[in-house]
């Protein structure tokens, strides 16, 4: 130990037998997983391919997101000043909420994006239900969502209906949610970092530039970790379940409304091409495809990783019931109006 | 007196990591295995911001009490950088056989099929189009009995005669998770010419049948490579 001690005070930073045995540990499964994927020609293994197709596809589309997502982020912490945030931090919940939702609106990238700000306007003094109404609007409101829809539905009846619905359900969702966090966990909800990367990323006597870098790469980091384990989950779903298991309940009320929103949970689908997949479900009616296209960006298997990372516990648990809960609560009313 | 930290130096390289796949992905054209034409910037994007992200972490690397990189951060990093790693050891590979059972056919309504069909070239996204709206459909019936050829991969379903089969494309909007299914059915192929999971070119005449579209098979079928583009966007 006493050799341990006069090591470090040498050479500062140096490693100790137990850290370099992980990296020899670490290196010895990226060999391995190299050799695998090369060598134990998974191309021929259907499902095995099934899985690495659609685990790479979900992580070359998301993690530019998350690293543009994080970029913004760092640049809301290092250039942003605190008090911005504490003006807006003074309105009134009532206020606070529909101007998140709406700044959502001009913030055009899908949900893995939305979470790294997210989390920093928490940490920059944002009322949590704010930021969660930011968090979850941004991925249905923005333009380019709109757009996809529109372009997903056009030339049918109910046009109208899905486009303006979705963007009105994901509004009102949004906000309902927010409202909700707000007031099941009003104190800290934001999950304190390990000790580890994120820890010392960051000196506040670095010039801006490098401390912009380090809250970059410490977000990028701390994310991808949940992302790939929810790109995981998720490919494993596409691979091993049939998506045809829920067309037996297309024309059941609420059970319909209930399993596409189960399918968006599972599939984790981009919010910017879902709206095509729930149109090739031609057996479900605007309404269950609304249940599809508001919920799952606002949680899904991917989501669900990254939020059991980024916020404390039970957080997953309350925005899991509430967006479910309100999704299918207006979503009835829909089905009601126009099946 | 400043020294490297090796937890950023660490981090640096893991991001540099994900930088280099990107790039990877655009020196080998393979970005259309994962992606479709519409979010292909996505990963020049990804190769911009990652390396940027790398240059300027390890510049800041050198710090004057560094701390040692933990067992816990050196598994999670391993953990960010095992996807990398198997991406780029991967060969070439696209959805095939197996995924046409768990994935629902393609539907668009909203591609102004009939105007396609009616005129051009008949490909995949216009007979899967045809195959869900009215109009596309009599469209397509007007043009039945034309040649047309339609490059896919070999899928066999069970109650298939020994001279049938099915040709597939799967179409994407966003990325692989998102794929849906276009099919045709190949009749009057020679017996034993194709095997599953096989890309083919296939020259026929084309007559719809309410929602299937039947192709009479010119001659055997042609093997051919992969295509750069395997997935189609409509």
């Amino acid at each position: 130990m006493a050799v341990d001690v006069d090591r470090r005070a040498v050479t500062p930073g140096a490693p100790t037998a137990g850290h370099t045995r992980s990296w020899i540990y670490v290196l010895g499964m990226l060999v391995s997983a190299a050799m695998l994927a090369r060598f134990a020609d998974p191309i021929r293994i259907g499902w095995l391919r099934n899985l690495l197709v659609v685990f790479g596809s979900l992580l070359v589309e998301s993690m530019p997101f998350i690293m543009l997502g994080a970029a913004v982020s760092a640049a809301i912490e290092v250039f942003v000043p605190t008090s911005a945030f504490a003006k807006i931090g003074r309105l009134p919940p009532v206020l606070q909420m529909p101007a998140a939702a709406a700044a959502g609106i001009a913030f055009p990238v899908c949900e893995c994006g939305s979470v790294p700000v997210a989390r920093r306007l928490a940490a920059k003094g944002l009322a949590p239900s704010a930021a969660v109404t930011f968090m979850l609007a941004a991925p249905i409101v923005n333009p380019v969502v709109v757009a996809s829809t529109f372009v997903a539905y056009r030339g049918r009846s109910d046009l109208w209906v899905m486009v303006i619905g979705r963007f009105t359900l994901g509004f009102i969702v949004a906000m309902t949610v927010g409202w909700v966090v707000g007031r099941v966990r009003a104190g800290e909800f934001l999950r304190a970092r390990d000790a580890g990367i994120e820890a010392h990323e960051v000196r506040q006597d670095e010039p801006r530039w490098a401390r912009f870098f380090g809250h970059l790469t410490g977000d990028v980091i701390f994310m991808a970790r949940f992302l790939i384990l929810g790109a995981a989950i998720a490919a494993a779903v596409q691979t091993f379940v049939p998506q045809s298991i829920v067309d037996r309940v297309a024309h059941l009320p609420i059970l319909s409304l209930v399993a596409m929103m189960a399918l968006a949970f599972l599939m984790s689908l981009c919010s910017e091409s879902d709206a095509f997949v729930a149109a090739s479900f031609v057996s479900f009616g605007p309404a269950a495809q609304l249940a599809f296209l508001v919920s799952g960006p606002m949680v899904d298997t991917k989501l669900s990783a990254l939020y059991a990372g980024t916020y404390e516990r039970g957080f997953l648990r309350v925005v899991i019931i509430a967006v479910g809960a309100t999704t299918l609560v207006a979503t009835m009313w829909v089905q009601v109006v126009f099946g | 007196m400043r020294h490297w930290s090796h937890p950023r130096v660490a981090a640096g390289l893991v991001i540099g990591a994900w930088a280099g796949l990107f790039w990877f992905l655009l020196a080998t054209d393979r970005t259309m295995l994962y992606l479709s034409t519409r979010t292909a910037w996505l990963v020049p994007l990804g190769a911009i911001i990652a390396t940027a992200a790398a240059i300027g972490r390890l510049a800041s690397a050198r710090v004057p009490d560094p701390q040692p990189l933990g067992s816990r951060e050196t598994w999670s990093l391993g953990v960010v950088v095992l996807p990398v790693v198997i991406l780029l050891a991967l060969p070439p590979v696209t959805l095939g056989a197996y995924a046409v059972g768990r994935r629902s056919s393609f539907s668009a309504t909203t591609l102004g099929a009939s105007a396609r069909i009616v005129s051009g070239p008949i490909d995949f996204v216009d007979i899967a189009a045809s195959q869900t709206t009215e109009q596309g459909q009599a469209a397509l019936r007007a043009r039945a009995g034309e040649v047309v050829m339609l490059e896919g991969f070999v899928t066999i379903e069970a109650g298939d005669g020994p001279d049938e089969f099915r040709l597939t494309r799967f179409i994407i909007t966003c990325c692989v998770a998102d794929a849906t299914i276009a099919q045709v059915r190949v009749v009057g192929a020679p017996p034993g010419s194709v095997t599953g999971d096989e890309w083919v070119s296939v020259t026929g005449r084309m007559y719809p049948l309410g929602n299937d579209v039947l192709i009479a098979a010119n001659g055997a079928p042609q093997e051919i490579p992969v295509p750069d583009n395997p997935y189609l966007t409509p």
